[in-house]
């Protein structure tokens, strides 16, 4: 196992796709760290500190917080709010995203966003570019 | 103004007119026929009173023709006497003579010589010798040896002559010397032959016997209201000297004169005077009649008279009573009507408010009328009707209540819908993201390097799940389409930067795989206005469908042009296989896949070019297709409007 790249914490309801994922990570070499709910991954996150928090949009199951009100709190957190945040959503086509769905500092202050399903390579590359822009 | 004001308006004026003119008409009427009644009345009175004293003229004479075949007569007429025996039984004669004369009431009673002269008069001073030849009455018998009677006038000196107190009498009333004698005179016949004649009568003036008799004859001595009803008057010229007219002390009015029209018309022309005439205090319908002599010269008048209080009075109350009962019977009338029509006018008004109550809305209103004429007959269509409404208000109700309830199952089936819709996308994308994922990371080679044959195993399972992949994205889309949910948000769009970059953003990889280059003529800052969302869709699909199909390491373009009609022509050409002629006209069409071995590799859903001409046409815009087969495709479609 070559020397860890970094350490990330996976947040998404979908239990295969955090397999899949994790899978693909550790493979490279990063330690992952997930939850599937997302009260349950902003502790986590603040518990283990990742270097970079893999972030889902929508969470089924009991009403809570989305993604983007994570986002929010990560930022707002002084412990998170300088680990980058990527952002993975399933929905844009579906809800018909009316806006550009780009990063923005207010509403959804995340690093990069990433449509569902995306090939691993697209996914390690958003992934290393955020790390190096966050040092 | 109401409708029961309107009839009851019209029934007062048409009777107020019918009222005043049945009171003229029936007033003059009544007035025209009271005063003829009157004259005809008085008339008759006046013949009556006539006939009365006529009847005494009568009587006097006939009780002198008794007299004139007696002894005694006869016996101072016949025989010559010596002095004194004649002075003895001249005054026996005469004493006997004078007790008939008082014994008839009479003033004058007197036995004349064939030729008139006087020889005896039964009244003191018991004158004799004077002529009474020219007397009317005496002539009469002088010249035809007949009975005469009648009125006359006796002059100072024959008053005087005709014995004491008579020219007393004459005096009291008006001074007047003169007196009005009536009486008879009879000639005495023996033998056949006229030996002397027999005179009597009386003095009319002061009088009463007579005017009382009439008057209580006519009139029955009747008095209405202290006034006598009935009075008459023998008037000497225009002088009363003998009357029952009382003056205002109650005292007979002789002595007093006659107006000078009555006197005009009666005494001097002759003709009777028929009227109301004043008489002392009080309106009389009177009557006066000439009083003729013997000679038919007018000596003076007889005037009956009747009260016309009375008889005002009857016709008063007659009018009144008779206008009274005109009245009575218009207020029946009028209530009659007044029933009548409110009969009438109710049951309107109450369909009027009906009607009303009907037209703002309450639609639950009926009238209570239960008649069998054409109102009945209006309020049973009335209710009908509103029957109807109502139930049509209901039954509109309803189908409102069910269109609701049907909006509402719609909107929760669309809610239902939308949620299905995240629910499948996600349910079905996350595996796939997830097998994806795990599919690639083991190909790409992240967990070891693979052999070639379990590459290419890999391989098809990961074209497998695009294709599965991309059958959901466009099963999403047309499922969106068909429920009418693409709808066109159109804004300004900068196609470059919002639309294009992104779509050959994701499909760089494929592009890069297949060695395919794009040649982007789409000007930087050209801006549409057009769904942005839905435009990614169709460059989506147009550009998937050029790297799919595409010749590997051929040529991709995209250009934009204007045409003159402020629409935008947008193009995507790609180097290929192209189109076959008569694959064209199924092109666009649902389910339609190109049937040839160089499309049959990478099978398509047969949607997506279905999915970009809904979008196009939701624009407004057209698309097409042109190739030449074997070498190139082009497709093309129009946003028209770019103007807005």
């Amino acid at each position: 196992m070559p020397d860890k790249k970094g350490t990330i914490v996976v947040i998404d309801d979908d239990v295969q796709l955090v397999e899949s994922v994790t899978t693909l990570l550790e493979s490279v070499g990063y330690e992952v760290f997930s939850a599937y709910r997302a009260e349950k991954g902003f502790d986590l996150a603040k518990e283990k500190q990742p270097d970079l928090i893999l972030l889902d949009v929508m969470f089924a199951g009991p009403p809570g917080p989305d993604g983007f009100e994570i986002s929010r709190r990560i930022k707002k957190d002084d412990v998170l709010q300088h680990t980058p945040v990527v952002m993975l959503s399933g929905v844009k086509k579906v809800l018909e995203l009316g806006y550009d769905v780009a990063p923005d500092d207010d509403f959804m202050p995340v690093e990069a966003f990433i449509d569902k399903p995306v090939k691993p390579e697209k996914l390690l590359t958003t992934i290393d570019e955020v790390l190096e822009a966050s040092e | 103004m109401k409708l029961q004001t309107k009839f009851n308006l019209g029934i007062i004026v048409v009777f107020l007119v019918l009222a005043v003119s049945i009171g003229i008409l029936s007033i003059r009427y009544v007035n025209a026929n009271t005063i003829r009644e009157a004259k005809n009345r008085v008339s008759i009175y006046t013949r009556a009173a006539w006939e009365i004293h006529n009847g005494k003229i009568a009587r006097i004479q006939a009780a002198i023709e008794v007299l004139a075949r007696t002894q005694i007569v006869e016996g101072l007429l016949d025989h010559q006497l010596d002095v004194q025996e004649e002075e003895q039984q001249l005054r026996a004669a005469r004493e006997e003579l004078e007790r008939i004369r008082q014994e008839q009431e009479m003033d004058v009673l007197n036995l004349l010589a064939p030729d008139g002269t006087v020889i005896l008069r039964t009244r003191f001073p018991y004158n004799t010798g004077d002529n009474l030849a020219r007397d009317p009455i005496v002539h009469q018998v002088i010249a035809e040896e007949q009975a005469s009677s009648g009125n006359i006038i006796f002059s100072q000196e024959r008053l005087d002559r005709a014995g004491e107190g008579l020219i007393q009498r004459t005096l009291a009333i008006g001074q007047e010397p003169r007196g009005m004698f009536t009486g008879a005179a009879v000639p005495v016949i023996r033998d056949g032959q006229m030996i002397g004649i027999l005179e009597m009568g009386t003095l009319l003036n002061g009088a009463v016997e007579e005017v009382d008799r009439i008057r209580d004859a006519v009139f029955e001595n009747e008095a209405y209201e202290g006034k006598p009803v009935g009075t008459a008057t023998i008037f000497m010229g225009d002088l009363r000297i003998s009357t029952n007219v009382l003056d205002n002390q109650g005292r007979r009015a002789v002595g007093t004169r006659v107006s000078r029209e009555v006197a005009e018309q009666v005494l001097e022309e002759g003709e009777p005077w028929t009227g109301r005439a004043y008489v002392v205090d009080t309106w009389y319908l009177s009557q006066y009649d000439p009083i003729r002599n013997p000679d038919g010269k007018i000596i003076g008048m007889l005037y009956v008279g009747e009260l016309e209080e009375k008889y005002l009075d009857l016709r008063r109350r007659a009018v009144t009573l008779f206008l009274a009962v005109v009245l009575a019977g218009m207020l029946v009338a009028f209530l009659t009507f007044y029933v009548l029509t409110r009969g009438v006018v109710q049951p309107v008004a109450e369909l009027s408010h009906a009607t009303q109550q009907l037209s703002s809305g309450e639609l639950t209103y009926r009238v209570d009328i239960h008649r069998e004429d054409e109102l009945g007959e209006l309020a049973t269509s009335f209710n009908g009707m509103a029957e109807r409404l109502e139930k049509q208000r209901r039954e509109i109700e309803q189908s409102q209540h069910r269109l609701r309830e049907l909006n509402q199952e719609l909107r929760t089936t669309n809610r239902n819908y939308m949620e299905m819709l995240g629910f499948v996308s996600h349910e079905l994308k996350n595996p796939l993201s997830s097998a994806m994922m795990s599919l690639h990371t083991v190909k790409d080679g992240y967990l070891g390097e693979l052999t070639e044959a379990q590459e290419t195993s890999l391989g098809s399972v990961a074209r497998s799940l695009e294709y599965f992949q991309e059958m959901i994205k466009n099963y999403l889309d047309l499922s969106r389409l068909e429920k009418g949910e693409l709808e066109v948000h159109a804004q300004k769009v900068t196609l470059q930067s919002q639309v294009i970059q992104p779509v050959l953003e994701s499909l760089s990889q494929s592009l890069e795989a297949r060695g395919m280059r794009v040649v982007n003529e789409v000007p930087e800052d050209l801006v549409v206005y057009a769904d942005p969302n839905l435009l990614r869709v169709v460059y989506d699909n147009l550009l998937s469908n050029a790297v799919k199909y595409g010749r590997e390491g051929g040529k991709i373009e995209l250009d934009a042009q204007k045409n003159q009609k402020k629409a935008l022509t947008l193009s995507v050409f790609n180097e290929g296989p192209g189109i076959p002629a008569d694959q064209m006209p199924r092109l666009f069409e649902k389910f339609s896949r190109l049937d040839s071995p160089e499309y049959s590799k990478e099978k398509g859903t047969g949607l997506g070019l279905y999915i970009c001409r809904e979008i196009v046409e939701e624009h407004g815009g057209e698309i097409w297709a042109d190739s030449e087969e074997g070498e190139w495709v082009r497709f093309s479609f129009t946003l028209p409007d770019q103007g807005g």
